[in-house]
């Protein structure tokens, strides 16, 4: 079977963007990523976006993104499962052209938030979880993860300075992305003075919501080939998924979701985890990326607090994770991320990263969750 | 009417509406699969295990252990008059799990992991409209049932 | 019909006497123990008293003005004390104090409804207390036509009257989702010692105003009441039943 390719990147600016509407912020990435191929509009066969519609007030988003690119007549349509939304958009290009139905897919991560007040985008992410059981409760995103967090520190001794060191470090790197909502660094002490979420949680444990928009070109590997000097490969798709309900879950102190995908994303790499020099990974809240440590394998269960306390995480460590600032410093735009996640760890694997460059990248990951692991999907990715 | 269920209900209309009829009786109910016996809280009216739609209701203790817990500080839209709030989910005795508010028969310090509980029925009393939920309270906490309706 | 009384207890304010005590009796027949409150009638209250008991279940008499909320609440306590519960409240004690505004003093006015209307407030709450955890319980407060519609020289009277049928419907809406039902029956013109004080032209007037030709007897309002004690109305709540004979159609 032959492989799939990633041939072109592009990524906006996250934060604020009250200048620009979902499709505005669409092109910008398109655009970047068409350039960055070195390929005509022409030549994309078909796009796929991923986003999630609830959060914007226009409707049916794949056509207005398509009629702004101005991709008409070719086909699309939109991938939705939650925040994992931007890899699902990945691998239906990938399925489509691994099935030979489209040569060229260009795969379009876009979000807009801030259209909803705090309050909305609150109740909103809240019914992430199952509504008829638990959101009459009042559950919040923040504090499902909480939930985790605090069973985590429970069992196996995780401490608030080790999930916080987990903000400073993406903070650290956010600093030196352009793309980043936030790039100032921060310390530990400003972090355990912020305001409580749901409790252990502060306000430097979550992610801030945001707008943007990231894109990805992806390509058979006879075109990718011919169009690409540094074509990065999908060699390893995982997706698995998990009960809707946190009270139907095994444990609160993993996503089994996560372990899943990344079997299969391993077994269809024939790469392990230890072979992994670089990862995105879904840190929505600072328990989240603990969590992958351990669900990816790059440490042993319960000693995800230990990983980033002996600086296991940073470019220098075993694997470097969420060097360009992860969702945290990023900002959380939730259908973009999969593929902003894609983007950094394909100009990781081409040697394009400036100062957050890990050196010898030619084996990445990314991880990508959606809700509170109700869906996952790991990437591994490839360099020649 | 499924409805009552919780301060604010997303899920008015379900099989298992007959589950809150009961809480506002003062009964806990989880299912059972009439096919097959197994068991389920929150209560499904479709058998996980041999997929078949025959249910009944089946009354539980509400003896439950504190899994974990949060307390939420940023309340979304409909609960802001209620924040804080804390919120825990409990293993239940007989079967499955439940989310749920920590009452006021626990103060907020003696809130532990594994600490043994007692869910308790509830009605919103000062409101107008009919709206049932449940509490984790410590063990020994009474409760009313009325006779059922029916 | 089978009421199904066994064993409940009643409080019957106003029991002394006329309509209160036919409910109070009524009540005992169908298997209640009653409890009666007295102001002056202590003599008619214990023969009250002696005829539950001679029913074979038990009685009690406690001396409480029903405008004092502190003896209602303290009354409420006492029975379920003695009794051990409370699961039917019957207001019935009244006055009136007639007179056409302009030669109505402030006394008459606030007399008047300080007993009619904050009386039946005072025992509604108390008993509202314990129905309300127990999640079961009957409250019938006993108006009269004339708080339906206007009364010549009862200005005082008829508002006392028609507030308790609006606190009745509003007490309906605060109990029902704990199983509790609030009822009002509203007599018209009845055979008791309040209306041996009434000339006799106002008595025929009264009795041409009925189609059945005939008053109210205590046991006529005592039968309805009883019913509506019972789980044989469980689905009539907030509801106003006139027992008048057809005097106010």
């Amino acid at each position: 079977m032959s492989r799939v390719g990633i041939i072109g990147i592009g990524h906006g600016v996250f934060g604020r963007r009250s200048d620009a509407t979902v499709q505005e912020l669409a092109f910008e990435a398109f655009r970047d990523a068409l350039e960055d191929a070195g390929i005509a509009r022409d030549d994309i066969d078909a796009s796929v976006i991923g986003s999630v519609p609830e959060y914007h007030k226009q409707r049916s988003l794949p056509g207005v993104v398509q009629e702004y690119l101005g991709v008409n007549p070719k086909p699309t349509w939109l991938t939705e499962v939650a925040c994992a939304s931007g890899s699902a958009a990945i691998r239906t290009a990938w399925m489509a052209i691994k099935a030979g139905v489209h040569e060229v897919v260009a795969v379009i991560g876009c979000q807009k938030m801030t259209e909803l007040s705090t309050p909305e985008i609150l109740g909103l992410m809240g019914r992430v979880g199952e509504v008829q059981w638990e959101s009459v409760f009042g559950t919040t995103f923040p504090a499902y993860y909480a939930l985790f967090a605090r069973r985590h520190m429970h069992e196996f001794g995780t401490t608030r300075d080790q999930l916080l060191q987990v903000a400073v470090k993406n903070h650290h790197y956010g600093a030196m992305n352009p793309c980043a909502l936030f790039r100032k660094e921060i310390t530990l002490e400003k972090a355990k003075e912020s305001e409580e979420v749901a409790t252990p949680f502060q306000v430097y444990d979550c992610c801030a919501n945001a707008d943007g928009a990231a894109c990805v070109i992806l390509a058979s590997e006879g075109a990718a080939r011919e169009i690409a000097k540094k074509p990065v490969w999908l060699d390893g798709m995982g997706c698995a998924t998990a009960s809707m309900s946190v009270l139907r879950r095994p444990n609160l102190v993993g996503l089994p979701s996560a372990v899943e995908a990344a079997r299969v994303a391993y077994e269809m790499a024939e790469v392990g985890p230890e072979d992994v020099k670089v990862a995105d990974v879904h840190d929505c809240f600072t328990v989240a990326e603990i969590l992958a440590y351990e669900d990816l394998g790059f440490c042993k269960k319960g000693e995800g607090g230990r990983f980033i306390a002996d600086r296991q995480s940073y470019i220098g460590g075993k694997v470097a994770v969420n060097v360009d600032g992860g969702l945290k410093a990023k900002g959380h735009p939730i259908g973009a991320t999969g593929v902003s996640m894609t983007v950094e760890i394909v100009k990781q694997l081409r040697g394009e990263a400036g100062e957050r460059q890990v050196s010898d990248a030619d084996v990445g990951l990314t991880h990508n969750v959606g809700g509170i692991g109700q869906y996952c999907f790991v990437q591994v990715l490839r360099r020649d | 009417m499924f409805k009552w269920f919780g301060k604010v209900n997303f899920s008015p209309y379900t099989k298992v509406a007959g589950f809150a009829q009961e809480l506002r009786d003062g009964r806990l109910m989880a299912s059972r699969c009439k096919a097959c016996g197994a068991t389920s809280f929150p209560p499904r009216a479709d058998c996980a295990e041999c997929l078949s739609g025959d249910f009944e209701f089946l009354e539980i203790s509400g003896k439950a252990t504190l899994h974990t817990f949060t307390k939420i500080v940023a309340a979304p839209t409909g609960f802001e008059d209620l924040a804080p709030y804390t919120v825990g989910v409990a293993d239940l005795a007989e079967t499955g799990r439940l989310l749920a508010w920590i009452g006021d028969t626990i103060a907020e310090d003696e809130i532990q992991i594994g600490m043994d509980l007692q869910v308790v029925p509830r009605i919103f009393e000062e409101l107008e409209e009919i709206k049932v939920y449940y509490t984790l309270e410590k063990p020994g906490t009474a409760w009313t049932k009325t006779k059922s309706s029916a | 019909m089978d009421l199904d009384l066994q064993g409940k207890r009643a409080i019957v304010t106003g029991g002394s006497l006329g309509i209160g005590s036919a409910i109070a009796l009524a009540l005992a027949r169908e298997g209640c123990d009653v409890a009666i409150n007295y102001r002056r009638h202590d003599t008619e209250a214990k023969e009250i008293v002696g005829q539950i008991e001679a029913l074979g279940r038990r009685g009690l008499a406690v001396k409480a003005d029903v405008a004092s909320y502190d003896d209602a609440m303290h009354m409420v306590r006492t029975v379920v004390e003695r009794f051990g519960g409370l699961d039917i409240m019957v207001c019935n004690a009244g006055i009136n104090w007639d007179g056409v505004i302009w030669k109505m003093t402030e006394e008459q006015w606030d007399k008047v409804i300080a007993v009619n209307l904050k009386g039946y407030f005072n025992y509604n709450k108390a008993a509202a207390v314990v129905f309300k955890d127990q999640r079961w319980g009957k409250i019938v407060n006993i108006s009269s036509i004339n708080g339906l519609r206007g009364k010549f020289a009862q200005t005082n009277y008829a508002a006392s009257k028609g507030g308790e049928v609006a606190l009745s419907k509003s007490l309906a809406r605060e109990l029902g989702k704990f199983n509790v039902n609030v009822n009002v029956v509203a007599p018209g013109m009845v055979m008791t010692d309040m209306a041996a004080n009434i000339p006799p032209e106002f008595l025929t007037k009264a009795m041409d105003e009925t189609v059945l030709g005939r008053f109210a007897t205590p046991e006529d309002c005592a039968d309805v009441v009883a019913f509506l004690c019972s789980d044989r109305s469980r689905h009539i709540t907030g509801e106003v039943i006139k027992i008048d004979g057809g005097q106010y159609i």
